[in-house]
């Protein structure tokens, strides 16, 4: 096939799409759906800048509003990958978390929160990806220490930085949710 | 034109089964390129490299397994992530030199999509868990028309980025034997920065008792047009007693047996110089937990 039917939940929200099978996930999110929060860097997969969120099992979404196709995927493991080097049409009934999907009801999600706290972002262009990696590395190690971080975040490269901030910024997010559970 | 925004266009074939997979090889043999975590073939795609056919896995059910049984030993499917080789407790704990090698290779997000097997079939000389594989032994099963074949590792690379898969088969499982109490492994790797290709690495897995070696198996990728055996530094550590004697004749007989040569990652001097101080490495590495 040169065209694929996929469906696509993407923060939640269904898309039907009709896909050219070499367009990358990318493409798709960025140039079909306008979502352009989810960048693109080096297209070649050394980046991480378009790392994405992707829940580890296909949810049959059987809650769907007929209209809007709005499926709130249960928690399952969410893990990073690349947007860039992804085959949309392979995509078909995953659920992807992109940054803009991060934040509940207008409240920022606490790795968002302690980005903006701790100044780590510069450019902002790295952004994206990095605050899903490390929203990806806490959902799966709450209490990291800076070596995992630094060793997790290895896939997301930074030209402004240094780094410190982000490691910062992980650390401090590990305590906001850590305090968030406490409630 | 090659480019990273836009891929070559190509006909896109989901089969649901591993035989529909294998009637569609049998059909477009080499003008079909199998994707499983498509880290190698897009990559490939863009530079320009472009099949006319690509014959993805992702819609094949339970090919993404990492099961171990003490008496089988490990199996690992075709779609299985090196992140789920690297966080199987059993990989680790039996297969220390896989663990680590699908546990470094690449960055956090490629190891999440790209697969053990699919690094097997890639057969760069630096690969790092065909290193790993080589040195702790195994076999690729290959499914064809005609049924299942499992080719051993020892047999599998045949020369540069060639391996012995047919045009009509597909490689669904690699197999590493099953561990008895005296083996032990182990995996380093040399490169530049965090998320490189090796510029060299190696591999070892010793069967001990006690502190005599009984045998051993030493891998080294980054050092031949594909990952090899060193049979006489083997040779040298069989039915010994590992000792700073023997580790330093195994040092000196590594740079006899590569035929590295210089590229970005190095240079032929440099791998030749650390060839043996790496294997040495390794093997201390291997009997530490001993």
């Amino acid at each position: 096939m040169k065209k694929r039917a996929i469906t696509l939940y993407i923060n939640g929200e269904g898309y039907d799409l009709n896909v050219p099978v070499h367009h990358t996930l990318l493409q798709v999110i960025r140039d079909q759906l306008n979502l352009t929060d989810v960048k693109y860097g080096c297209g070649r997969g050394e980046c991480g800048t378009c790392t994405v969120l992707v829940d580890d099992e296909r949810i049959s979404c059987t809650d769907t509003d007929a209209t809007t196709k709005y499926c709130v995927s249960k928690p399952g493991k969410r893990k990073a990958i690349l947007a860039c080097m992804t085959l949309a049409a392979t995509m078909d009934g995953k659920h992807i978390t992109t940054v803009a999907g991060l934040n509940k009801d207008g409240e920022l999600h606490p790795v968002q929160q302690a980005f903006v706290e701790e100044g780590a972002i510069q450019c902002g262009f790295c952004t994206p990806g990095m605050v899903l990696k490390g929203v990806a590395i806490l959902e799966k190690n709450p209490k990291p220490t800076e070596t995992e971080i630094r060793n997790e975040l290895e896939g997301n490269i930074c030209r402004c930085t240094g780094y410190v901030k982000v490691v910062k910024a992980v650390e401090r997010a590990s305590e906001l949710m850590a305090s968030k559970r406490k409630r | 034109m090659p480019s990273s925004r836009i891929l070559p266009e190509f006909e896109l074939l989901l089969p649901e089964s591993i035989s529909e997979a294998v009637s569609l090889l049998a059909k477009y043999k080499d003008k079909a390129a199998v994707m499983a975590g498509g880290t190698d073939l897009i990559v490939s795609m863009t530079k320009g490299i472009a099949p006319d056919y690509v014959i993805s896995l992702a819609e094949i059910p339970d090919l993404d397994y990492v099961s171990y049984s003490k008496t089988k030993g490990l199996r690992i499917g075709a779609m299985a992530a090196l992140s789920k080789v690297a966080d199987a407790p059993e990989v680790k704990e039996h297969y220390p030199a896989l663990w680590k090698a699908a546990a470094i290779n690449g960055t956090p997000q490629t190891r999440n999509m790209g697969t053990v097997v699919g690094n097997l079939l890639r057969a760069s000389p630096s690969g790092d868990p065909c290193c790993a594989i080589l040195a702790i032994g195994g076999s690729v099963v290959l499914e064809g028309p005609k049924g299942k074949r499992e080719v051993s590792i020892d047999d599998f690379f045949l020369k540069y980025r060639v391996t012995a898969r047919k045009p009509d088969e597909l490689a669904i499982e690699v197999k590493l034997p099953p561990i008895s109490n005296g083996i032990c492994s182990a995996f380093q790797k040399m490169k530049r920065v965090t998320l490189d290709l090796a510029k060299v690495n190696a591999a070892v897995c010793l069967d001990m008792s006690g502190k005599t070696c009984k045998e051993a198996r030493i891998a080294m990728g980054a050092v031949a047009p594909i990952p090899i055996r060193l049979k006489k530094s083997e040779a040298l550590l069989k039915n010994v007693p590992i000792t700073d004697t023997i580790l330093k004749k195994v040092a000196e007989t590594v740079p006899t047996e590569i035929s590295p040569i210089d590229d970005v990652r190095s240079t032929a001097e440099y791998r030749r110089e650390v060839s043996g101080v790496l294997v040495k490495r390794v093997i201390e590495e291997a009997c530490s937990g001993k």
